[in-house]
């Protein structure tokens, strides 16, 4: 999942940012509104934490030109003004859910997934179908009830599918997602990863959780079970 | 004495009172001198009339015909009186109207002067004398000294006064209750812009009016600039204050989010421990002291009506986005007509901390109800299906910053903001069980601002 923080202090801005890759996310970063606004508008994001407080173009205005040009991805937004007054206009200009300055780390993170999760049509944080359950909150995929061990990027490949499950997913669109901007990329490595997946998730080959589709990428298979939504 | 138009008629009517009276006096002392200067022209001729009518008789003594030209001396108790003495003050003739009357005596003046007086009667009627004395050539050559007198009842001419003083007094009174009344329209007039003037700053109080318009008399224009002026600088302090306690929140949040976050990148360290509690005691403090109310800032100036259904609306879609895992049931129940006047800031502060403590708590349903109250305040009931508070928590809840569960942070700052803002409203929050069985927080305000 690739995230989008604009914040325009940096101290703050780095912070996050560590804390966000060290779980897993690919994280683009942009200290203000009008740079903000160009990775927005130009770069793949699947969830954006904007402040509010940004110089060149402040957030709300950078929140309604996302949203005028058709971005539908969920927006976090920080806010150091706690009033009411400039939460609803946050939420009117097109965001969708707030945390307060100065916020814990783990109330950002609880958000992101659950707008992350959200915006995959899941409602619970756990994402189950078929035998496969994946627990977003501790990070955790079982099958049939057993916790498969995962490596990071392996974590990431799945949690990705298995959100827009059903929907096919780019080789291009996984290497864009899971690596930062300016890492060296190589698409042999996906086949490798998602390889893998299925190894670990299906030894036997019984459920096929991952479909290859020829040319046009891959697809989470399995029909998502409907009593956690 | 408090109004401007009865002080003026007090005064109006006591320089009135003052003026007409004098006036009144000059009038009526011309007027009797002149009534007086005409009786004694009257008398002056009835003497005269005599003095030709005077004859000596045989015996050298000095007669008058019984028909005199004026018929009133020969008729009795007509008023006209007329009497002739001699040397000694003997009566040697007196006209036929004296007939049981008895002139007082006076002094007789000296040869050749004529002497006006003022006589009473026995019966009390007042009578205008003139005497002349004069020295009659008798037939025989002698030079006898004799004394003529008229005398004239002062009945008519004093009838003739109180008729001019009435009419007189008449007339003024007329005039002066004229001139009061037309005053009192004027003042009317006069004080309209004055009149004007306190109900349109009444209505900046209330929000319905932003400053004093411009058509007023030349004479106020200074005013009511200046009123716009001040009320104009009153808003514009306000709002800087607003904006420098905003931007102080800003500028001090965010560094505080910035230690926050580098603590969190070394969980196990002592000493980010101990930063944490002061970050965490930091926040509260900011947080509660620059969430108080905006009426507190404002003081009733500039304060407008917050169309508090649309807002209401506002903030339930927003509610709707932040609790779409739950997505509770928000029930809205505006009753038609309800406005509140004061800062919108404030009301979406009430609204928006109770209704996201109600999503909170919430099962599966939260309900609003927002009508007038008593006076021109309003009452506002947010009532969910949660769990409910125990009664003798309710009351601590209120107080500052203090929260019964830390698992929903800033719970107990919320409503200790609304408690604030409703005090500055003059009103009060009551928190009790709902009907749909969990909590149910009432806020009233008793007016609309705080001026």
């Amino acid at each position: 999942m690739r995230l989008l923080v604009i914040e325009d202090d940096e101290t703050l801005r780095e912070s996050l940012c560590r804390q966000l890759s060290e779980q897993g996310f690919g994280v683009e970063r942009a200290g203000d509104g009008r740079e903000g606004l160009y990775y927005a508008l130009e770069y793949p994001v699947d969830l954006a934490i904007v402040d509010l407080g940004l110089p060149e173009v402040s957030g709300l205005d950078l929140i309604r030109q996302v949203r005028e040009k058709g971005k539908t991805w969920p927006i976090l937004v920080l806010t150091a003004r706690d009033r009411w007054q400039d939460k609803v206009d946050g939420l009117a200009a097109g965001a969708d859910d707030y945390v307060v300055k100065p916020f814990h780390f783990e109330e950002v993170l609880a958000r992101v997934n659950a707008l992350l999760r959200r915006s995959g049509g899941w409602a619970s944080p756990t994402l189950s179908a078929g035998p496969v359950s994946l627990d977003t909150t501790r990070q955790e995929l079982s099958v049939e009830g057993q916790v498969v061990e995962l490596t990071g990027f392996e974590y990431r490949i799945i949690e990705h599918l298995m959100m827009r499950a059903g929907e096919v997913i780019s080789k291009a669109e996984l290497t864009d997602r899971l690596y930062d901007q300016d890492f060296e990329r190589d698409s042999n490595v996906i086949e490798v990863f998602i390889g893998r997946l299925r190894k670990k998730m299906d030894p036997e080959n019984r459920i096929k959780p991952i479909e290859t589709l020829r040319g046009r990428g891959y697809r989470f298979a399995l029909e998502r079970n409907q009593s956690g939504q | 004495m408090k109004s401007l138009s009865a002080r003026l008629l007090l005064s109006v009517s006591l320089l009135l009172l003052v003026f007409f009276g004098a006036t009144i006096v000059v009038l009526d002392i011309a007027f009797r001198k002149t009534g007086e200067q005409a009786q004694r022209h009257i008398l002056d001729g009835h003497l005269m009339s005599l003095l030709a009518a005077a004859d000596p008789n045989d015996d050298d003594v000095l007669q008058l015909p019984p028909d005199l030209p004026e018929p009133r001396f020969g008729n009795p108790g007509s008023g006209l009186y007329g009497e002739l003495r001699d040397v000694r003050g003997n009566t040697i003739w007196r006209s036929r109207s004296m007939l049981g009357v008895d002139l007082p005596r006076t002094e007789p003046p000296t040869q050749g002067a004529s002497h006006y007086a003022e006589v009473t009667l026995e019966d009390g009627t007042e009578l205008m004398s003139l005497s002349l004395s004069v020295a009659w050539e008798m037939p025989d050559g002698d030079l006898e000294p004799h004394t003529f007198s008229v005398a004239e009842s002062l009945d008519a001419y004093y009838a003739q006064i109180a008729t001019f003083r009435r009419q007189l007094l008449g007339w003024f009174t007329a005039v002066a209750i004229v001139m009061l009344f037309s005053i009192s329209l004027v003042m009317r007039s006069l004080l309209q812009p004055l009149r004007q003037i306190e109900r349109e700053i009444t209505e900046i109080e209330e929000g319905r009016r932003q400053a004093l318009s411009a058509n007023l008399p030349s004479e106020l224009q200074g005013v009511t600039r200046n009123v716009n002026l001040l009320i104009g600088n009153e808003r514009a302090r306000s709002e800087r204050y607003m904006h420098t306690l905003d931007n102080l929140a800003h500028s001090l949040k965010t560094p505080l989010a910035a230690v926050r976050s580098v603590i969190a990148e070394h969980p196990q360290s002592e000493l980010g421990k101990r930063v944490e509690t002061q970050v965490d005691r930091m926040n509260d403090i900011v947080r509660y002291q620059l969430r108080k109310p905006a009426s507190y800032v404002a003081e009733g100036f500039g304060l407008t009506s917050v169309a508090v259904e649309k807002e209401l609306r506002r903030l339930v879609e927003g509610l709707a986005k932040v609790y779409k895992d739950k997505s509770p049931d928000i029930v809205l129940n505006v009753a038609r007509g309800v406005v509140f006047r004061g800062d919108r800031g404030d009301f979406l502060e009430l609204a928006g901390n109770l209704l996201d403590n109600a999503c909170k708590w919430c099962q599966s349903r939260v309900e609003l109800h927002l009508r007038s109250a008593a006076g021109s305040g309003f009452e506002l009931v947010v009532a969910d299906d949660g769990p409910g508070i125990a009664e003798d928590l309710a009351g601590i809840l209120l107080e500052r910053g203090i929260r019964l569960d830390e698992s929903a942070p800033g719970h107990g700052i919320g409503l200790a903001v609304v408690r604030d803002i409703a005090a500055s409203y003059g009103g009060e929050v009551r928190i009790g069980r709902s009907a749909l069985g969990g909590t149910e927080v009432t806020v009233t305000t008793a007016r609309q601002s705080s001026a």
